[in-house]
């Protein structure tokens, strides 16, 4: 029956090769649309996975029935624009919001602060207005009381489109306006800690009594969320909250534009297995030596130290290059039926071999070889989740009654995580924090 | 002490058959050219060889002991290096061998690796079953089933062997270690370097045959070898050492010990470590000594690799840093030497991804590393007075084995 099953599933897969040479769909990353903005900031309560819930400080669209949530909304705006952001404050105390990055930022309204004008507490209001003037990915975060207001979960993202961005057109769909930014799909990893102490004392009336250099987080979020819960859908009603997931999915040969956010106070080196990914942007700056030059700076590498208040973008391509035999599975044999065939340059199109299959990427040098080795029996191993039961890229093979089962197309995961590995606990339970994962789907696989 | 270890190994492989979650069975090498599953090739004739470049070796994941720089014995779990040992001796001989840092895997450009992991068991530890794996830090264009993750995969159980498969195809400088559980197995110390060597070694650069790296039979006056493909020598050096960072919390392997919960929110590094020991064991040359058979079964040492050098004043001295601890950053200083980074995550620094741009190498004296990142540290001793210098952390509350102070993450470069 089992063995039936997969055999089955085998040939959906190989259906679904067969009918979808084209690569269907591209990951976006969620937000709301600018130029104008109206947020407020209030106090609400996360669930963590150890158990606990965790009273937090959090900004929200202002707009009625709108939660707040960890990390604020997401804002999405056009290079060019005048961004309008009205502030409504519903915490006990003074806050604002600062935009690390953005010139001439003018404010109206509130009171004078330390940083920038603060909105009085229990419902005054401050505007923020700026001229987006260079694309890329920002961070915007509390300006008062910061050393705690940050902890407490006043953080958020600010994307700005290049001019002349359209996510429809692949020549335009680009990070920073240059070819070396363009990507098929993007994701956003803000990454951040908390201290729960911290939070239980404001949560208790308390908050004079926090120590800031006694802070020891014992809880890792990526996009404000603990793994795994990370790996859950977007919007989880369970996760009211924490409306963003950070499960990133691509096929073959396709670009995924990470934007990554320092929104914490600490510094994580984050590893996203695979492969390398070239870092082509540092602070919303594309790493080139001048206009024009795009990212020709850029560098590849396989770990990124993420520092507080930083942001960086570098940009993943998967292909199973050279591994030395053949991802698909053996081409003689039925099941694992497959050609490669390779006329084109896959990133030009022009009409000059790249060595990989002009509609899965597959390495066609490798087409063909064995898996070298042979692997260990059912009894020998212990199984992982994600297992799609198979080394090949979109099959499965039998497991044992209860293992896999979270594989849904027979992809590859790969794990992309901080390597401070202290990091991946919850208050003390392994495994959790600052972890998620990459599926390469199969070539045809819909994505989102 | 030879009956104690074969006492234990009756005792465990009495567990092992007695486990529901695990089956015993003999460790299995796989090895082209290897007849005797020794994981030698013996046959390099064979015809599975022909025009491959093929390289085979053979760990154990298990238990043992280290001592730090205070004297302190620690339970640690790691890897040794049971390469030329009969397949069948390896389940028995690998008990109590753990090596910290594990043995480091040194491969080329060009060259398939062919690495047998066999998971001897924890014998300190009988009421567990963990499974290990290798996961090599950085590999490009990874697979899941050779990436040892164990969520996205399989990881190999106590008794039983797996064989990984890598064909190395980037040079540079990675890393090694266990993902099973990763925070408490790279906490109990499943860590080592791992580096691939350029083809640039074997073809030299600009069509001189003179620039062939000595390593590969190159000229005296050519460099040792070369970090990257750099076309123009850029990268070459003339002795190397490579130096992983760590760091233990001996809270952490005593509470797993003594079959305790792990304390991992608690955890913070109280020995600071460079290649597995902390100052001034790390100026102790090569093997620390040995520790009774009881603790370690390793016929060297537990402690086997140096984290010391001496060079000849004018030589260029490569680094290969690599972070595996589990806690924090740390930066690495060589006060009085000339530290320039030449390569960062097993890449050449050159703009757009070494394919095309100008060098970006980075001329510094500190270079800060978070848990698996690496970097490839270039020190060229031209007019650089002979002495000893310190390369020690700059995080300067790190210098310590844990209560002992003057010690922990520091060694000593010596030019002559
Ligand atoms: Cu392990």
């Amino acid at each position: 029956m089992e063995r039936m099953l997969a055999r089955a599933r085998r040939q959906l897969v190989v259906l679904a090769l067969a009918l979808l040479p084209a690569a269907p769909g591209h990951a976006v990353i969620p937000g709301i649309q600018g130029p104008s903005f109206s947020l407020r900031a209030g106090a609400t309560y996360i669930p963590t996975p150890d158990g606990d819930s965790l009273r937090i400080w959090a900004f929200g669209a202002a707009a009625a029935g709108t939660p707040l949530q960890y990390p604020g909304p997401t804002l999405i705006v056009e290079q060019g624009a005048t961004v309008t952001i009205t502030l409504t404050n519903n915490l006990p105390e003074p806050t604002s919001i600062v935009f690390p990055g953005q010139g001439a930022v003018t404010t109206s309204g509130g009171a004078p602060g330390l940083l920038t004008a603060e909105a009085a507490p229990s419902g005054g209001t401050v505007t923020y207005s700026f001229v987006a003037r260079q694309p890329g990915t920002y961070l915007y975060q509390s300006g008062s009381h910061p050393e705690l207001q940050i902890e407490m979960g006043l953080v958020g993202a600010l994307i700005v489109r290049p001019t002349g961005f359209d996510a429809n057109v692949p020549a335009q769909r680009t990070a920073y306006g240059h070819p070396d930014t363009a990507y098929d799909h993007e994701y956003l990893f803000l990454l951040s800690e908390m201290d729960p102490r911290i939070h239980d004392l404001v949560d208790f009336g308390h908050a004079n009594l926090v120590d800031n250099p006694s802070a020891f987080p014992v809880l890792w979020f990526i996009n404000g969320r603990n793994g795994i819960d990370t790996l859950s859908p977007a919007g989880a009603p369970w996760l009211p909250a924490q409306p963003y997931d950070a499960l990133a999915r691509t096929r073959p040969g396709e670009k995924v534009l990470l934007r990554f956010v320092g929104a914490g106070r600490d510094p994580h080196p984050f590893h996203p297995h695979g492969n390398h990914s070239r870092l082509v942007a540092r602070d919303a700056r594309l790493l080139g030596t001048g206009p024009g030059t795009g990212a020709d700076l850029a560098v590849d590498d396989f770990t990124f130290t993420i520092l507080p208040g930083a942001t960086y973008d570098a940009i993943f391509t998967w292909t199973g290059r050279k591994l030395g035999w053949d991802i698909y599975g053996d081409p003689s044999d039925p099941a694992f039926a497959h050609d490669c065939t390779d006329a084109v340059d896959n990133q030009t199109g022009a009409a000059t071999p790249d060595d990989l299959d002009d509609a899965t990427a597959e390495y066609c040098p490798d087409h063909g070889k064995p898996l070298r080795v042979t692997l260990p029996g059912f009894q020998d191993v212990a199984f992982g989740g994600w297992w799609s039961g198979s080394a090949f890229l979109g099959h499965f093979g039998n497991l044992p009654p209860g293992e896999g089962g979270l594989n849904l197309n027979g992809g590859l995961f790969f794990m992309w995580h901080s390597h401070n590995e202290k990091e991946l606990t919850n208050n003390d339970i392994f495994p959790g924090g600052m972890l998620t994962f990459v599926i390469i789907e199969p070539p045809g696989t819909a994505i989102p | 002490m030879a009956t104690n270890r074969l006492l234990l190994a009756a005792l465990a492989t009495a567990a092992l058959l007695g486990a529901p979650a695990a089956s015993w069975s003999a460790a299995f090498v796989q090895c082209p050219g290897d007849t005797d599953g020794d994981a030698v090739i013996d046959d390099p004739g064979a015809p599975e060889l022909a025009g491959r470049d093929v390289q085979c070796q053979h760990l154990t994941g298990g238990d043992g002991f280290i001592r730090m720089g205070d004297g302190r014995e620690l339970y640690v779990f790691g890897f040794s290096d049971v390469t030329g040992l009969p397949q069948e001796q390896v389940l028995a001989a690998g008990i109590f061998r753990t090596n910290f840092p594990a043995p480091t895997i040194r491969t080329r450009e060009g060259q398939e690796l062919y690495l047998t992991l066999t998971n001897v068991g924890t014998h300190q530890r009988p009421d567990l079953f963990d499974p290990h794996t290798v996961h090599y830090h950085g590999f490009p264009n990874a697979s899941a089933i050779f990436d040892g993750l164990p969520e996205s995969a399989i990881a190999i159980n106590q008794g039983a062997s797996f064989t990984y498969y890598y064909q190395n195809i980037e040079p540079g400088t990675y890393m090694y270690h266990c993902h099973v559980e990763a925070t408490e197995h790279m906490q109990m110390g499943m860590l080592g370097n791992l580096y691939v060597e350029p083809l640039q070694n074997r073809t030299g650069y600009g069509g001189d045959p003179d620039t062939v790296a000595e390593l590969e039979g190159g000229p005296p006056s050519a460099p040792l070898g070369y970090v990257y493909n750099d076309g123009d020598g850029s990268t070459g050096y003339d002795v190397e050492l490579a130096v992983q960072l760590a760091g233990f919390d001996h809270d952490f392997h005593d509470a797993s010990e003594n079959v305790q919960p792990l304390p991992f929110a608690a955890m913070v590094d109280t020995y600071p470590m460079l290649n597995g020991r902390g100052y001034p064991d790390t100026v102790t040359p090569g093997p620390l000594p040995k520790l009774p058979e009881s603790r370690s079964s390793d016929p060297i040492s537990p402690q086997r690799l140096g984290a010391t050098v001496s060079v000849t004043q004018g030589q260029r001295l490569l680094l290969r840093l690599s972070n595996l601890g589990v806690v924090r950053h740390y930066t690495l200083t060589a006060l009085g030497l000339p530290m320039r980074v030449v390569g960062h995550g097993a890449r050449l620094l050159r703009g757009a991804g070494q394919s095309a741009g100008a060098n970006v190498f980075v001329d510094t004296s500190a270079v800060t590393l978070g848990g698996g990142e690496s970097a490839d540290v270039l020190i060229d001793t031209s007019g650089v007075a002979p002495g000893t210098y310190f390369l020690y952390t700059t995080n300067l509350n790190y210098l310590s084995n844990d209560q002992q102070d003057f010690g922990g993450m520091m060694t000593e470069i010596v030019v002559q």
